[in-house]
C-alpha cells in the first residue's frame, strides 16, 4: 500500500517535472519567437494586400516583386556599392560627431563656466532639425561630400555631447571626495574617478548617435547625392519604381537594426565591465 | 424581430450610399487638374504653354462655374514624377505632364489617356557658371550636373549625351528639383544643371552661360507635354472630358496667334517667369509649333521614341504600348467644332508638314 503510494508520488513528480521543463522550454521558445510575430504579420499583410488589391501595386508592390529587385541589384553589384558609400560617409561623419561631442561634453562637464557661456545657445541650436539647415547649408558648401559629413556629424554630435555632459556630472561626490583626500592631482581624478563613472552614460550616448547617425545619412542622401542608399530611394521614385524604392528601405532598416543590435551588446558589456577606480 | 430591424435598416443604409453615389456620379463638384510644375506666386500659376494659359485666363472657371463645378489647379514641386503618385493614389482627374513621366506611370500600370498635346517641341538648356571651362557636352565628362531626373528633360539630355558618345554614368548626375537646381548653379554647388526656360533668369542676372539648347538639333532632341485623362473619370463623365478639351483648345488657339505674342508672355510672366526670358526661350519657333494642340503623326512617333528610349535606358522595364493611349475624339470634336481642323499644320513622323 504505501509502496504503490510512494512510486506514484514518484511518477507524479517526474511528471511534473517534465511538465515543469516543457513550460520553461516553450516559455523561452515563445520569448525568442515573439519579436518575430509582428514582422510575419505586416509581412502577411502585405502580401495578402497586394494579392486581393487592397493597395494599389504602383504604390505598394508585391514582397515578392521586392525580393526580386533586391536580387538584382545584388547581383549586379549596384547594391554593394551603393551600400559602401553610404556606409563610409556614415562612418566620417559619426567619427567627426562623436569625437567633437565628447570634447564638448567633457568641456561642458569639466567647466562651469564654459557651461554657463555655450549650453543655452547649444541647447537652441540643437532645435533645429536636420532639414532645417539644408537649404543653408546647400548654399554654403554645395551638394558634395562636406554637406553631408557636416549634417551626419552634426546629428552624432547632439546625443554624444549631452551624454557625456551628463556622465561626467555622475561621478560619485563620495569617491572624489576620497580621491581629493589622497592628494589626486585635478587630472588624476578626471582619469580615475569621473570618466570610468561616466563610461556606460557615454555608450548610451554612442549608440543613440549612431541611430540618428543612420538617419540622418538617409536624409541627407534623399535630398543632393548621385550615389548612395538614400539615392537609390530618390532614383527609384522619380522612376516611379516603388519596387527600388522599397527594397533599398529594407536595406536601409537591415543594416540600422544589425549595427544597433551590435552596439546594443557593446553597451551591455560596457555597463558590466566595472571601472578601475571602482575596484579599489 | 430584433434580426429583420436590423436587415431593414442596414437595406436603408446601402440604398443612401448607392443614392449619394449616384449624385457624384451625376456630377463632380470639383474638378482635380495636377501640374508637373512648382507654380509660383498665390495662389500658384506657371507659364510656357497653352495649359497654363487655359489656367491663367480661368476659361475652365469660367465654363464650369454656371454649373457649380470647381476647378482645381493642383501644383507638384516634384513635378511629373510626383504627379504620378497623385494620379495612382487617385486623388487627380487630369494632369498635365510631360512625355517620360506619363510612360514611366503607364509603364507601372496606371490608367490614363491623352486627350490633347499643351506645349510642344520644347528644348533642353544646359547652363554652367559664367567663368566654367564647360563649352561643349563633350565637356561635361566626370563633372557634377544636377539634374530633375524622371521628368521629360532626363530622356532628351540622355539623347543629347548620347549623341556625344556619353551617358549618365560617366557624369556625377545629382537629383534636384527646377529651384534646387537653379540655387546650387547660382552658388557654384555644382558644375552644370540640365533645366529648361528658368536658366534665362541665371543668365541674365550673369549668374550663369547657356552651353546647349536642344531644340536647335531637330525635333529628336525635343520634349512634349500633354492633358491626359484618368480613365476612371473619362468613363464617369466624358461630357465634362468633352467640355475640359473644348476649353483647352481654346487656350491653344489664343496662344497660337502670332498677334497675341507679346500679350501672351505678359500673361505668363505672372508665372514668375520674367518677359524676357519667355522671349529666349520662342525666340526661334512659332506660337503655332509650339502650342499645337494636335496629335498628329509627329507626336505620336515621339511618344513611341520616349517609350523605346526608356526602355533602352532602363528607365522603364517592360515595354510600353503607345497606340491605344491617345484618345483624339475630344480633341477632333473641338477642333471641328471651333472650326479649327487646318489652323494648326500636321507633322509626319521625322518631323516635315503634311499637306
Amino acid at each position: 500500500m504505501s509502496d504503490t503510494a510512494i512510486s506514484l508520488a514518484a511518477t507524479a513528480s517526474g511528471n511534473s517535472c517534465a511538465r515543469r521543463i516543457a513550460r520553461a522550454w516553450l516559455r523561452s521558445a515563445a520569448w525568442h519567437v515573439a519579436p518575430w510575430l509582428l514582422p510575419t504579420l505586416l509581412l502577411a499583410l502585405w502580401t495578402i494586400g497586394s494579392e486581393r488589391g487592397w493597395i494599389a501595386p504602383q504604390i505598394l508592390p508585391p514582397p515578392a516583386r521586392v525580393y526580386d529587385t533586391l536580387v538584382e541589384l545584388a547581383r549586379s553589384g549596384d547594391l554593394a556599392s551603393h551600400t559602401l558609400i553610404s556606409v563610409q560617409r556614415v562612418l566620417v561623419g559619426f567619427g567627426i560627431g562623436t569625437l567633437c561631442g565628447f570634447a564638448l561634453g567633457a568641456g561642458l562637464g569639466l567647466s562651469r563656466t564654459l557651461e554657463a557661456y555655450v549650453l543655452p545657445s547649444f541647447n537652441a541650436v540643437v532645435q533645429i532639425p536636420v532639414l532645417g539647415w539644408l537649404p543653408f547649408l546647400l548654399l554654403l558648401v554645395g551638394v558634395g561630400e562636406p554637406l553631408k559629413y557636416i549634417l551626419i556629424a552634426h546629428a552624432a554630435l547632439v546625443p554624444v555631447t549631452l551624454s557625456t555632459l551628463q556622465g561626467f556630472r555622475q561621478a560619485p561626490a563620495t569617491l572624489d571626495e576620497v580621491a581629493r583626500g589622497y592628494g589626486y592631482s585635478r587630472w588624476q581624478r578626471i582619469v580615475h574617478v569621473v570618466l570610468p563613472a561616466a563610461v556606460p552614460t557615454l555608450a548610451t550616448g554612442v549608440r543613440l548617435a549612431f541611430t540618428k547617425a543612420w538617419l540622418a545619412l538617409v536624409v541627407v542622401e534623399l535630398v543632393a547625392s548621385s550615389e548612395g542608399l538614400g539615392y537609390l530611394i530618390v532614383n527609384g521614385r522619380q522612376l516611379f519604381q516603388l519596387d527600388l524604392v522599397m527594397a533599398a528601405v529594407v536595406v536601409v532598416g537591415a543594416i540600422g537594426f544589425v549595427v544597433n543590435h551590435l552596439l546594443d551588446s557593446l553597451e551591455a558589456r560596457l555597463r558590466r565591465g566595472r571601472p578601475s577606480a571602482f575596484r579599489e | 424581430m430584433r434580426y429583420f430591424k436590423l436587415l431593414k435598416s442596414l437595406a436603408v443604409f446601402a440604398a443612401l450610399i448607392t443614392a449619394t453615389l449616384h449624385a457624384y456620379a451625376d456630377k463632380p463638384s470639383v474638378i482635380r487638374i495636377g501640374v508637373a510644375q512648382q507654380g509660383a506666386g498665390d495662389p500658384p500659376t506657371f507659364g510656357g504653354s497653352p495649359a497654363a494659359t487655359v489656367q491663367l485666363q480661368q476659361l475652365l472657371e469660367k465654363e464650369f462655374a454656371a454649373d457649380g463645378i470647381k476647378v482645381q489647379w493642383l501644383f507638384f514641386k516634384g513635378a511629373g514624377p510626383a504627379v504620378n503618385e497623385a494620379i495612382a493614389d487617385k486623388s487627380l482627374d487630369f494632369a498635365f505632364q510631360g512625355d517620360l513621366p506619363s510612360v514611366l506611370a503607364r509603364a507601372n500600370g496606371l490608367k490614363t489617356h491623352i486627350l490633347l498635346e499643351s506645349g510642344v517641341r520644347a528644348g533642353i538648356k544646359i547652363a554652367v557658371p559664367p567663368d566654367s571651362d564647360v563649352h561643349t557636352i563633350k565637356d561635361l565628362k566626370g563633372r557634377r550636373v544636377a539634374m530633375f531626373r524622371g521628368t521629360n528633360l532626363q530622356l532628351v539630355a540622355d539623347n543629347a549625351l548620347a549623341a556625344n558618345q556619353l551617358d549618365e554614368r560617366e557624369l556625377r548626375v545629382i537629383n534636384l528639383d527646377t529651384s534646387s537646381a537653379l540655387a546650387a548653379l547660382a552658388s557654384k554647388g555644382v558644375d552644370a544643371s540640365v533645366n529648361d526656360y528658368h536658366v534665362y533668369k541665371l543668365r541674365d542676372q550673369g549668374l550663369a552661360r547657356v552651353v546647349y539648347e536642344s531644340q536647335s538639333d531637330g525635333p529628336q532632341f525635343t520634349r512634349q507635354s500633354h492633358l491626359l485623362v484618368l480613365d476612371d473619370f473619362e468613363h464617369a463623365h466624358p461630357d465634362l472630358v468633352q467640355r475640359v478639351v473644348n476649353a483647352f483648345v481654346k487656350g491653344a488657339l489664343w496662344s497660337s496667334d502670332e498677334n497675341n505674342r507679346d500679350a501672351l508672355f505678359k500673361l505668363w510672366e505672372k508665372s514668375g517667369v520674367s518677359y524676357a526670358s519667355w522671349q529666349s526661350e520662342f525666340a526661334h519657333q512659332t506660337l503655332k509649333d509650339r502650342n499645337s494642340p494636335l496629335i498628329d503623326p509627329f507626336i505620336v512617333a515621339r511618344y513611341k521614341a520616349v517609350a523605346q528610349d526608356a526602355l533602352k535606358l532602363k528607365l522603364i522595364r517592360q515595354p510600353v504600348e503607345v497606340d491605344t493611349w491617345f484618345e483624339p475624339s475630344y480633341l477632333d470634336n473641338a477642333l471641328r467644332a471651333q472650326k479649327l481642323d487646318h489652323y494648326w499644320t500636321r507633322y509626319d513622323a521625322a518631323g516635315k508638314p503634311l499637306s
